[in-house]
Formats: C-alpha cells, sequence, structure tokens
C-alpha cells in the first residue's frame, strides 16, 4: 500500500504522541536489520510455526544464490534477542526496554488498506527483566499505555484481557490485547503485549549473572501497535459522509474557507488570515482553502469527506459583522460566532474529542452482550451483534467448534469482568472464564 | 543502577588514529556504543546512543522539509523488478545490488525449512524509491494544478555491499528521499538546489563539518540523473565522504513512468523532477570529522546529551549536600534548553568521567562537597579537556557559552583542516605523488573525456567528487591527465 501524505500525516501523529509516553517509561529507541537469518525463525519452535506461511523470502542478493536465505522481518523478537545476548552480562543491565518505529513484512493473500497489508509500519517494544513478576509488571503497564493511548489521543475505547491459548502470539507464554469493536459488529485486535518469559531468553541464550551469583535467563516482553489503528479510526469514526478525525491527530484540526469574497475580497482575506493567525497563536492546526476556481460547496464537502474536525466559513457580511459561521464535522451542527468567541474555540475541540470517545464508548457498551445459551450464541455471532461475552471451558476444542460455525473467534479474556459461576456456552463443562467472541478483522 | 566496572576500560580500548585509521573509527563506534554489526552480513544494529543522534538529524531534516511545503508519505518496500527495468541507465546502476524476493513462504520438509509459494513476478528490496514513487505520481499527477508536488520519505534501503562499514556502507541503511515533481525545468533546477542548501545547513551549521558544493561528473552522477549536486566532507584522514546529494533528474523518469500533466493551454507534458537523499553514512561523517584519540566528540547541537552531571561524594552527610545542589543544577539547565544527564549510579567517578568522555558529551559538570561549600561547580570541555571553576551565579550563560563556542570551533577546526589540505595541482606527477604521499583534496584541471576521469582513478585511486560550484564550474585550463582543454577544475580524493 502507498499511504498517501494526509494518511501518513496521521500516522506522524499517532507516533510522535505514543513515542513520547514510550520514552517516558525510560525505553530508547533503536534500528535492528530487516533481514532475519532464515536459521533464526526457527529456533524458537511455535515462533516458527506461526510465521514460517507468510513470510518475504529473499533468495537471491548482489546477482548470487544466498548460501543462508533471508527473510524481511515478520516481527524482530529473534534477531533483537541475539543482540541481547550480548548487551546484559548482569542484573545491573536490567531492565533493558527498547523500541523500533519500523516496517515489517506478513504475506497477505488478501489484502485491506490499513487492515491488512503485506508490508506494514508499527513500533514493536523489546524487554528484559530479572525476574516473572517485573515483566509482568511491564505487561500491565504497556496495556495501559496503549489503552489510555488510544482513548485519549485516537478516541476509540478498548477492552483489555488475555488472549486465548489459541488466539496468542506464536511463542508468547501470554498474550494480552485491547480490542476496538467496529460499527459492523467485528472485532478488531489494536495492539498487542506479549509476556514471552523464558521461551525466546532459553532460545537466543539470554542470560544474565543475578545477585546472588547465579547464571539466569532473563523474562521478555514485547509489544506493538500498527498502522491498522488507522483503519479502525477510519472505521470507528467514520460517517457515510466520509472520515471523521478526532481533533488530536486531525492534520487541519481547522479549515477556514472564504464565502463569496469576490465581493469584498480584501475584507474577507484579511478576516480569513486574521482568524488563521490568531487560531494558530491558541496552537490549533489551520488550513485555509483559498483555492481559485472552486466553488465554497465542493470545498465543504471536500473538506468533510476528510473529516476536518472544525470549518469556518467567512463572507463579506461575516466580515463585516465581526462574526464567523462554525460547522462541526462531528455533531454537523452549524452556528454563527462572535469573533471574540474565538479564544473558545480549543475547548470545544477538546468537548469533540471528548464527545467521539464517549459515543464510541456507548456502542462498544451497548454491542457488548452476554448470552447464555449456545442458540443465542450463533445468533448472535451470525449476525454480528457485536462482542458476544460468554462462560468457557477454555478448551481450543471448543473455540475451534464456534469458529467452525460461526466463523468467530475468541478476542480475549477481559480482565474486567466479574466472573460468574457456571457452565462452558459450548459443551456444558464448568466453565474456567468468560469470553468475548466476536468475527474478526 | 551501579556501572558495570567489567565492562570499563579495557574492553574500550581505542587504537590511535596515527596508527590505523580505520580501526580508530571502528573502536570509537563500539566506546561510543553507537552500533554494533549483526548476524546478517553488512547489516548494523544501531544502538540507543547512535539512534538518538539519528532523531535529531531526523528532527531538523523534517521540520526543514515541512517550512517548504514538502510532505511526508510512505511507498512499499517491495517494487516489481519490471519497475525498476522501465528506466535503462538507473537499472544498469542498480541491478547488481538489489536483494530479491522470490518466494512468500517456508515449509518444514525433512525436518529443513526450504521456500516454496514461489512468486510469478519477483520483487526487489527498494535500493532507491524512484520507480515505484513515480509509477505512483503519474496517477496523481493530472493537471497544472497538482504542481509542484513535494514529497518525502524516511526510510529502510538496501543495496547489496560487499565491504561494509558501520554507517559508512551498510547492506542496510536508513535514510530520507525527497521526490518532487515540477512544471517548469527552471523550477525543477532550483529546488534541486534549495535542497542541497537545507543539506549544507544541516551539516555545516548543526553537525559542524565543512563542506565542498558541486556538481558530480557525468560518471559519477546518480543514474537516471540529468546531473548530480553534493555535498563532500574531508576526513581526518584527508578523505572525502559524500554527505547528501540532490539530483535534477529533468524528464528522463517523467517520460519513463508517463508521468505527465496536462498543462494551462490543455497541452500534455512531462513534469520536471528532483530527488534528494541524505542517509545514515552521515553519522559516519560526524564520527570522522571531530572524533579523537579519546573517543567520540559531538557537536553540542546534535549531542544527545549535551551535559553529563556527575555528583562526587564519600559520606551520607554529603551525599545529602551534594545531590541538593546537583537537582538544582539540573532544574536551571534544563530550564534553559540544555539537555543533560545526571549519573548517578553507583560507581567511581574516573569510570563516569571515561565513559562520557568516550561517548562524546560536550560538557562534564561535576559537584562535590567542596563545591557546595564554595558555591560553584567544576566545568570540564570533551573538546580541550579545558577544567573551569564557575560560580553558581554564573553557570547557565557559562554554559550556553561553551556549548556555542564548541560548536562554531568544531566547524572552524573542520574548515582550516581542510583548506590545508586541498591543493591546487596542474601536473599529473605531482597529483600522483601528492595523492600517495599527502592525502587530502586535490584541485585540477579535467576535460570531459570520461576516460581521463577513469584513468587517474585506476592509476592513482583518487576519484572526483565534485565541481565545485565555486571556482570550478566554468574555471577553463589544461586537463591534468590529456592536457587537452578542460572546462572545469574539478576536486579529487580517495573517497568513502
Amino acid at each position: 500500500m502507498v499511504i498517501r501524505p494526509y494518511g501518513y500525516a496521521i500516522w506522524e501523529f499517532i507516533q510522535s504522541a505514543l513515542d513520547a509516553r514510550i520514552k517516558a517509561r525510560g525505553v530508547s529507541n533503536t534500528c535492528f536489520p530487516m533481514f532475519i537469518p532464515e536459521s533464526y525463525l526457527s529456533r524458537e519452535k511455535d515462533h516458527v510455526e506461526g510465521f514460517a506461511p507468510e513470510v518475504a523470502v529473499v533468495t537471491y542478493a548482489g546477482g548470487e544464490e544466498l548460501q543462508e536465505r533471508l527473510i524481511v522481518r515478520p516481527t524482530s523478537e529473534t534477531i533483537v534477542h541475539e543482540s541481547m545476548a550480548r548487551w546484559i552480562n548482569s542484573y545491573r543491565d536490567l531492565p533493558l526496554r527498547i523500541n523500533q518505529w519500523g516496517n515489517v513484512v506478513r504475506w497477505e493473500k488478501r489484502p485491506r488498506l490499513f487492515l491488512r497489508n503485506t508490508e506494514f509500519l508499527w513500533q514493536e517494544g523489546h524487554t528484559a527483566h530479572t525476574t516473572e513478576a517485573e515483566a509482568r509488571q511491564e505487561v500491565a503497564e504497556m496495556v495501559a499505555v496503549y489503552h489510555d493511548f488510544v482513548s485519549e489521543v485516537l478516541a476509540m475505547p478498548t477492552v483489555c484481557g488475555v488472549k486465548s491459548e489459541k488466539e496468542k502470539f506464536a511463542g508468547a507464554v501470554e498474550s494480552h490485547s485491547i480490542e476496538g469493536l467496529m460499527p459492523d459488529g467485528k472485532g478488531l485486535q489494536m495492539g498487542t503485549i506479549h509476556y514471552l518469559g523464558e521461551n525466546f531468553s532459553r532460545m537466543a541464550n539470554v542470560t544474565f549473572l543475578d545477585k546472588d551469583g547465579e547464571q539466569k535467563f532473563v523474562h521478555m516482553t514485547s509489544w506493538g501497535v500498527s498502522t491498522r489503528l488507522i483503519g479502525a479510526l477510519i472505521m470507528i469514526h467514520g460517517d457515510d459522509r466520509g472520515l471523521v478525525l478526532p481533533p488530536e491527530v486531525a492534520p487541519s484540526q481547522v479549515v477556514i474557507v472564504p464565502v463569496a469574497a469576490e465581493k469584498e475580497p480584501e475584507l474577507v482575506m484579511s478576516r480569513v488570515s486574521e482568524v488563521a493567525q490568531q487560531l494558530r497563536g491558541l496552537g490549533l492546526r489551520v488550513q485555509v482553502d483559498d483555492r481559485d476556481g472552486m466553488k465554497p460547496g465542493a470545498k465543504f464537502y471536500q473538506h468533510e469527506m476528510r473529516g476536518v474536525p472544525l470549518r469556518i466559513e467567512i463572507g463579506p457580511r461575516d466580515a463585516a459583522q465581526n462574526t464567523f459561521v462554525c460547522a462541526w464535522r462531528f455533531t454537523g451542527e452549524k452556528e454563527h460566532l462572535s469573533m471574540d468567541a474565538l479564544e473558545t474555540l480549543p475547548d470545544r475541540l477538546d468537548d469533540v474529542q471528548r464527545a467521539m470517545f464517549e459515543k464510541a464508548s456507548a456502542d462498544l457498551g451497548e454491542h457488548t452482550i452476554s448470552v447464555h445459551s449456545k442458540d443465542e450464541l450463533i445468533e448472535r455471532l451470525n449476525r454480528q451483534d457485536g462482542f458476544i461475552s460468554a462462560r468457557w471451558c477454555g478448551s481450543p476444542a471448543c473455540e475451534k467448534a464456534i469458529k467452525e460455525g460461526t466463523s468467530a473467534t475468541t478476542r480475549n479474556m477481559p480482565y474486567e469482568h466479574t466472573h460468574e459461576e457456571g457452565n462452558c456456552i459450548w459443551c456444558d463443562d464448568p466453565a474456567t472464564t468468560t469470553v468475548l467472541f466476536a468475527k474478526a478483522y | 543502577m551501579k556501572i558495570n566496572q567489567e565492562n570499563s576500560t579495557d574492553n574500550f580500548a581505542i587504537t590511535p588514529r596515527g596508527i590505523d585509521f580505520s580501526q580508530w573509527y571502528l573502536d570509537v563506534i563500539k566506546a561510543g556504543d553507537l552500533a554494533e554489526g549483526s548476524p546478517v552480513r553488512g547489516c548494523m544494529v544501531i544502538k540507543p546512543y547512535g539512534y538518538a543522534i539519528w532523531e535529531n538529524i531526523q528532527k531538523f531534516l523534517d521540520n526543514e522539509f515541512k517550512k517548504r511545503g514538502t510532505q511526508n508519505a510512505y511507498f512499499p518496500l517491495l517494487i516489481p523488478k519490471s519497475f525498476l527495468e522501465k528506466e535503462a541507465e538507473h537499472v544498469e546502476g542498480f541491478a547488481k545490488e538489489c536483494a530479491v524476493v522470490t518466494h512468500h513462504r517456508l515449509e518444514e520438509k525433512d525436518g529443513k525449512l526450504v521456500p516454496a509459494g514461489e512468486l510469478e513476478e519477483p520483487f526487489v528490496i527498494r535500493p532507491t524509491s524512484e520507480t515505484i514513487i513515480y509509477d505512483t505520481f503519474s496517477n496523481w499527477i493530472q493537471s497544472y494544478r497538482d504542481l509542484p508536488l513535494l514529497i518525502n520519505q524516511w526510510a529502510n534501503v538496501m543495496r547489496w555491499e560487499m565491504r561494509t562499514r558501520p554507517f559508512l556502507r551498510t547492506t542496510e541503511f536508513l535514510w530520507q528521499e525527497g521526490h518532487t515533481a515540477h512544471s517548469s525545468k527552471e523550477e525543477a533546477d532550483d529546488k534541486a538546489l534549495e535542497m542541497l542548501e537545507v543539506y549544507r545547513d544541516l551539516v555545516e551549521n548543526y553537525l559542524g563539518i565543512s563542506l565542498v558544493l558541486g556538481r558530480k561528473t557525468e560518471s559519477e552522477k546518480f543514474a537516471g540523473a540529468d546531473y548530480t549536486t553534493t555535498i563532500e566532507a574531508m576526513m581526518q584522514d584527508g578523505k572525502a565522504l559524500q554527505s547528501g546529494t540532490s539530483h535534477m533528474l529533468g524528464q528522463n523518469f517523467s517520460k519513463s513512468f508517463d508521468v505527465s500533466y496536462l498543462d494551462e493551454n490543455q497541452e500534455r507534458q512531462y513534469v520536471w523532477q528532483t530527488s534528494w537523499g541524505l542517509s545514515t553514512r552521515i553519522i559516519g561523517a560526524l564520527i570522522m570529522s571531530h572524533s579523537d584519540d579519546k573517543g567520540l566528540v559531538l557537536p553540542p547541537k546534535i549531542a544527545p546529551i549535551q551535559v553529563a552531571i556527575i555528583p562526587i561524594f564519600g559520606s551520607e552527610e554529603d551525599k545529602s549536600l551534594v545531590m541538593e545542589k546537583v537537582t538544582k543544577v539540573k532544574e536551571e539547565l534544563e530550564s534553559v534548553g540544555v539537555s543533560l544527564k545526571v549519573d548517578d549510579r553507583e560507581g567511581r567517578p574516573g569510570f563516569k568521567y571515561f565513559e562520557w568522555e568516550r561517548k562524546g558529551v560536550p560538557l562534564r559538570v561535576e559537584v562535590g562537597p567542596k563545591d557546595v561549600a564554595k558555591g560553584n561547580v567544576v566545568v570540564v570541555d570533551r573538546l580541550q579537556g579545558e577544567k573551569n571553576f564557575v560560580e553558581d551565579k554564573d553557570l547557565s550563560s557559562f554554559i550556553q557559552d561553551s556549548l556555542d563556542k564548541m560548536q562554531n570551533s568544531l566547524l572552524v577546526n573542520s574548515k582550516n583542516f581542510r583548506e590545508e589540505n586541498t591543493r591546487e595541482v596542474s601536473d599529473y606527477g605531482e597529483f600522483k605523488n601528492v595523492i600517495s604521499e599527502e592525502g587530502g583534496f586535490i584541485f585540477a584541471h579535467l576535460c570531459l573525456d570520461k576516460d581521463c576521469e577513469e584513468k587517474i582513478k585506476e592509476e592513482t585511486n583518487a576519484s572526483t567528487r565534485c565541481i565545485p560550484f565555486e571556482g570550478g564550474i566554468g574555471n577553463k585550463g589544461k586537463c591534468i591527465y590529456c592536457d587537452k582543454e578542460a572546462p572545469n577544475k574539478v576536486l579529487f580524493a580517495k573517497a568513502y
């Protein structure tokens, strides 16, 4: 996929906001090779099984057949851990926390823009710790970082929980995720956080000399979010007129369109630039659309489609009367304001950001449905009613049967769930957990 | 956290420059904790400290690009092989350097992984993105209203290299590549120069490296360009390093990829294009320009850490006094925009001095009990090793002045060094002598016959670096090799 400038600008806002949150935790950025020797992938048995079916293989380079084939990274655990084995000697070198912003390749037969691309952009964090408790703490904190980031910056509510054995990352002890619900009732995994235990450190021999003088394996985590988030953003907030962008990540938060400017060009245009300047002074990202040869209506339509949160219209009468027109993309409301209301606009945009999150949260709540019978489960999953919450025995056999019957998968086992005693919705054996089912992107 | 003392002194022995410059370079990278090798031949791992330098470079350039209306975008890593073949010169330039993806799956067979899912058309990993970007441009550009189109991409690229060196020549490297399309030749000419000027600003004013700006000769230009402009720097061993290039592509690619538009008269025209790039190579230039036998020397404007503060104390009582002052110093310096690190790890101060020295931190501030009593601190300068007792009240202005002075003197030193080691030569015997005995840059006349350039390279190992804008282009004389009419004076050097 080619990410066009407008789409890439959204990714840049995601990057800079998340990068700051990651760095605030003492994580450093690095860059690891995009190639991974084939043999590295095979070191962790589950890992290779999970990724071998979808890797891009380089067999020729520099005009010659390679002795050892290279794969383009589908994820970087194996090569990062190879370095960590050298970087870590003693408990003093721990915890080690690094992050990488990069591209990865996972071959897709049926690509969909932003959601499923052979190449995508992401960040992948990798950490090493002295104890399981510390690594699990890191996982919990990163789940919170992702959840808060997606809530606050992208205005998207998510459910935090644990992945099933079948759905976890290939090679992890346990995977956690933040799951979003799309308006069509399908789920979308927006970020994953893995507790890797010693699985990878044993393969790459990442050990440290502990305080007690013993050589031990480190406990590891890895976590990532990708350009998939943009796919979620489009689906959760968009409407039939196009994109609706939360102000935090809108490349232009305000677009100013001069209206009927030809009648009083000087008056209108000087007011337009005055308003633009004031709003920029208030810290807003402002675009002035003064293109010639295009009717205001056509411009409105275009900016609506592009999801610009606020459109300001200024015509000769507005300029003369010291007013302007505000058209809000999220609510569709239009209002006349006087010039002294300009300084309230940053707060009003914050309100939009909050309201977008609240609306999406209400949708998520409304479409998270507990079911207690097999028939209802099947019916609701087939109708794509949303996240269908049910008691489950935890067995992969039931999970598989449900998938075969409904093409829905387990999304995660939410942390925030009061578990009721009862039996598995499928096999009627005693349930061990409550899980969310949904068809998924 | 405690300092890992077994990781100290001996592991970071640095070979002096005078003994073995290329070993010195590798030692400095290791001692500075910038990067290391990887299991993939020719690829490196950029460690956090090295990556932080790259992030500072990115920040500066990205801002300059955006100020000029350039937008970032992202294009695929994998380029269909046939794309590369569309521009004849271009494919010749890059064909042998590409890595080729031929399969999209691995399968287990007899306990071994074998490639499966062979692709009908193989993909090359981008060595540069002109072809895939211009294929896209042909969809984006319809009318003169869509021009100029100014696009940049931050990405990794891959060129298979036989002899690699960290930062300077790695199989995979990071860079930015700008691509622009214009309606007139003049506008594209100007853009190519404008972007070269952005690079000059970065390299001279932020990295403190003095440059020669000029145009590449026909044989050294980018494969597919009308002409290539370049910034060339001189390393401490007298060799040249091409630090950034900006190409005027003319209509070569727009004709191959059908990037055309309807002009104001409704006539179809091909666009004029430029492309320009700067890579992690520049970090190699940074290291080889300023560093010394003690390790890295980083210009303040690009250093991830400008000041390292080292608390010194023996007793617990001293500790609280010292740390109280350290916090004050930290807050004061941070408030004036200095980026700093308080090194409060356990361990002897000597080890810490040594570490920040080899990591090239411009200034070290020491705070001990005596300094608390006297109301001063000790400031040590990385470049001169000068030790100053600075009164508390003068601290922030002293630090800012010192950083400014150091920034400035690095550039002055670099300029002086380059000028001292640039020689004008008019006789080929002398040319050979200078190259083998003295090294450095040679400024000499060269005719347009590619053979002369090639023979000089064969016989002396010196290549043409550029035809300098100042004193080079249009400076007529006799060719240093064949004695025929030469339209230009050219800069020669052995190069990285």
